[in-house]
């Protein structure tokens, strides 16, 4: 626990100097952050957009925004949890885009080993997780894209209320009461996707 | 769709992994960023440098105010003359004298 302790404060720390530099005009250095942060915002994007190509799109975004912000970047959290933020905002706004055109994007068929899981009234089964993840996507297409980040944020990768409220800029009781909202509009959902 | 199937499908799907960046993506990045155009210098309107040094000013003005009153009010309370009485001597006696016009 200390050594992880240890190494978190030491990639902080590392962060906070490769800033310093860049600030003072070595923007090359700006490649070496990306490459310490590039999967975890992969990780993030990849939550909101299945397409890896797209993914790759919206993560070069997401470091274009950072760039442009840097000096707003004021070193109180840690710049990953800076990072972190402006990848959830990047895949909101690609939601919001993605959600006006959302009848001109055709998906494959479910599988059969997802449909027959779905349709299934028991738990009983395995589901990969390639097959959860479609599943939920197709779900999560039908809510509002602060929904489905909410969702998302909440169930996939475990984030407090606070963190949540902080990515999206909403006070921590409307997360809650979102969050709450946006379970049931889950559930409607993957009844539909179980009656098709 | 009870609440025990909706957390086995989170549950499954946590463990979905994403896609690896591409070999040259942070070289990429890189490439983007040196084109963007470098930000302009801060440019500070008349509006903005009023608006930046406002509640200053107003604080500096209301601080000189009360200074004033409140050295009136000693003064009187000293049985000096007044500031303005002050001043009003000092302006015939140097700047207007009667004499002289």
């Amino acid at each position: 626990m200390d050594a992880l302790k240890l190494g978190l404060r030491k990639t902080v720390n590392d962060d906070a100097e490769l800033l310093q530099r860049i600030r003072a005009g070595a923007t090359g250095e700006f490649a070496e952050l990306v490459q310490r942060h590039q999967q975890r915002v992969f990780g993030i994007l990849h939550r909101y957009e299945r397409d890896a190509q797209r993914v790759e799109d919206l993560a070069q975004e997401t470091f274009l925004k950072a760039w442009r912000a840097l000096e707003q970047f004021d070193g109180r959290a840690p710049f990953e949890h800076w990072l972190s933020r402006i990848a959830v905002r990047t895949a909101l706004d690609h939601l919001r885009r993605e959600k006006r055109r959302r009848n001109e994007i055709a998906l494959p068929d479910l599988g059969e080993d997802a449909l027959d899981w779905l349709r299934r009234a028991d738990e009983e089964g395995e589901l990969s997780a390639r097959d959860a993840a479609e599943i939920l996507h197709r779900a999560l297409r039908r809510l509002p894209p602060a929904d489905r980040v909410v969702i998302t944020m909440q169930e996939l990768e475990g984030r407090s209320v606070k963190e949540i409220a902080a990515a999206i800029g909403a006070s921590r009781i409307a997360v809650r009461v979102r969050a709450v909202r946006a379970r049931a509009k889950l559930k409607r959902a993957l009844e539909r996707l179980s009656d098709t | 769709m009870n609440e025990n199937k909706m957390n086995q499908l989170f549950a499954a799907a946590r463990n979905q992994t994403a896609p690896l960046p591409s070999a040259g993506f942070a070289a990429d990045v890189s490439r983007a960023v040196r084109r963007e155009a470098p930000l302009p210098p801060a440019l500070f309107s008349t509006c903005d440098q009023l608006d930046f040094w406002f509640p200053r000013l107003a604080l500096a003005a209301v601080a000189v105010i009360v200074l004033c009153v409140a050295a009136d009010f000693g003064l009187t309370a000293a049985g000096l003359p007044e500031v303005g009485d002050g001043a009003a001597q000092a302006s015939a006696q140097f700047l207007f004298n009667a004499d002289d016009l």
